[in-house]
């Protein structure tokens, strides 16, 4: 075609006839094309699942015995309609951040702050300062028993327990493995999500193999659908799964 | 290992573009460009600029400098291989989505617990 008989397309003129049909079949075969597109990327997406900052039932308060390791789990002695005496709960600040630095070991502390829930696994998101936790020296701490349930072989994945509870839809996956990370780093408890359920239970506090936060040896393969042993623990109301990382496989 | 590398070249380019921004903005910039002589506010503002693309900061002043630049040719090879790159692009972008889609983890809902030692 030569230079004076190409089609020249001008937004606010007629279109020329030599680019007509080129256009009509480039506009469906865009809206075919971006359609199959959207409909495979969206059906091959796991879905979020049932996690959600629980806003509705406004802040709890909870009074309860403290334990640090592997990372800050609130036993709660004093509790609400929501979260009864007797439950064990995470707990994590604001943003990507832990409270590690807020809490003792054994201490007794109020907690206060807004809920994230998925299935049997809960969170709460204490406030800054002393709204946030409080301590109660005048409470006497409850003894926290810690009970092996043996070791165990699973596959599963290791995400971030604040994203996964409700922070994030979805809060987990390969897509969100930087963001599982960067609030891991920031000291907000890793939680295992097992394929199958172990005594009951499918959601587990991780640690190193000595009970321990865990480091970038482990980090490596959050979001990977891996294959681990460990030790099961039960520590108060809460299951924990302390991982041998020597023995990760990272599944197909 | 992977990432520290990357913010090490990161941190590497960051620091070449900032020489390169104080020489160009203190000095290069007055001698190729007319309009920027007596004005040095705005030169703060082109300083994020050319941390990033300090390179090809260096080859406009090259060639500018030089007298070499050729302003109504300035666009051809970028035309003449604008085809190629839409072949490219029309067969890479499918090609990506597809192989990750091909590549990502099934979940293992098949896999079911094994209990490999005692309480201890």
């Amino acid at each position: 075609m030569s230079e004076k008989s190409t089609p020249f397309f001008i937004g606010f003129l007629p279109v020329p006839d030599g680019l007509r049909g080129f256009l009509m079949v480039a506009c469906a075969g865009l809206v075919i094309a971006f359609t199959a597109l959207a409909y495979m990327i969206g059906t091959t997406q796991a879905d979020p699942g049932p996690a959600q900052f629980r806003f509705d039932l406004g802040a709890q308060t909870l009074t309860g015995t403290m334990t640090a390791l592997p990372y800050p789990v609130l036993h709660v002695t004093n509790g609400t309609e929501t979260v009864a005496a007797g439950r064990s709960i995470l707990l994590s600040a604001n943003g990507k951040n832990g409270v590690q630095s807020r809490i003792e070991d054994g201490a007794v502390v109020t907690a206060s702050g807004p809920l994230l829930q998925r299935g049997t696994l809960d969170m709460m998101q204490v406030r800054g300062g002393r709204r946030g936790i409080k301590a109660e020296p005048d409470v006497t701490a409850i003894e926290v028993v810690s009970e092996s349930l043996g070791r165990w072989q699973m596959a599963g994945e290791i995400c971030d327990g604040k994203c996964l509870t409700g922070a994030m839809r979805p809060g987990r996956g390969i897509a969100h493995r930087a963001c599982a990370n960067l609030c891991i780093s920031g000291g907000v408890p890793p939680v295992f999500v097992s394929a199958q359920p172990v005594e009951g239970e499918e959601f587990f506090l991780v640690g190193d193999s000595d009970g321990n936060p865990i480091g970038p040896d482990l980090t490596e393969f959050t979001a990977l659908y891996i294959q681990v042993e460990g030790e099961v623990r039960k520590l108060g109301d809460m299951h924990m799964f302390l991982m041998d990382v020597d023995t990760i496989k990272v599944l197909p | 290992m992977t990432a520290s590398f990357v913010l090490t070249l990161g941190e590497y380019w960051l620091w070449i573009g900032a020489l390169v921004a104080v020489v160009f903005l203190t000095i290069g910039i007055d001698r190729i460009d007319e309009d920027a002589r007596g004005a040095y506010i705005f030169r703060v503002l082109l300083v994020p600029g050319v941390l990033a693309i300090w390179p090809l900061v260096l080859m406009r002043w090259f060639t500018l400098e030089t007298g070499r630049d050729a302003w109504r040719g300035r666009h051809t090879t970028e035309r003449h291989i604008h085809a190629g790159c839409w072949w490219v692009l029309a067969i890479a972008l499918p090609l990506i989505v597809l192989g990750g889609l091909a590549l990502k983890q099934n979940w293992p809902d098949d896999f079911t617990p094994v209990r490999i030692g005692d309480a201890q």
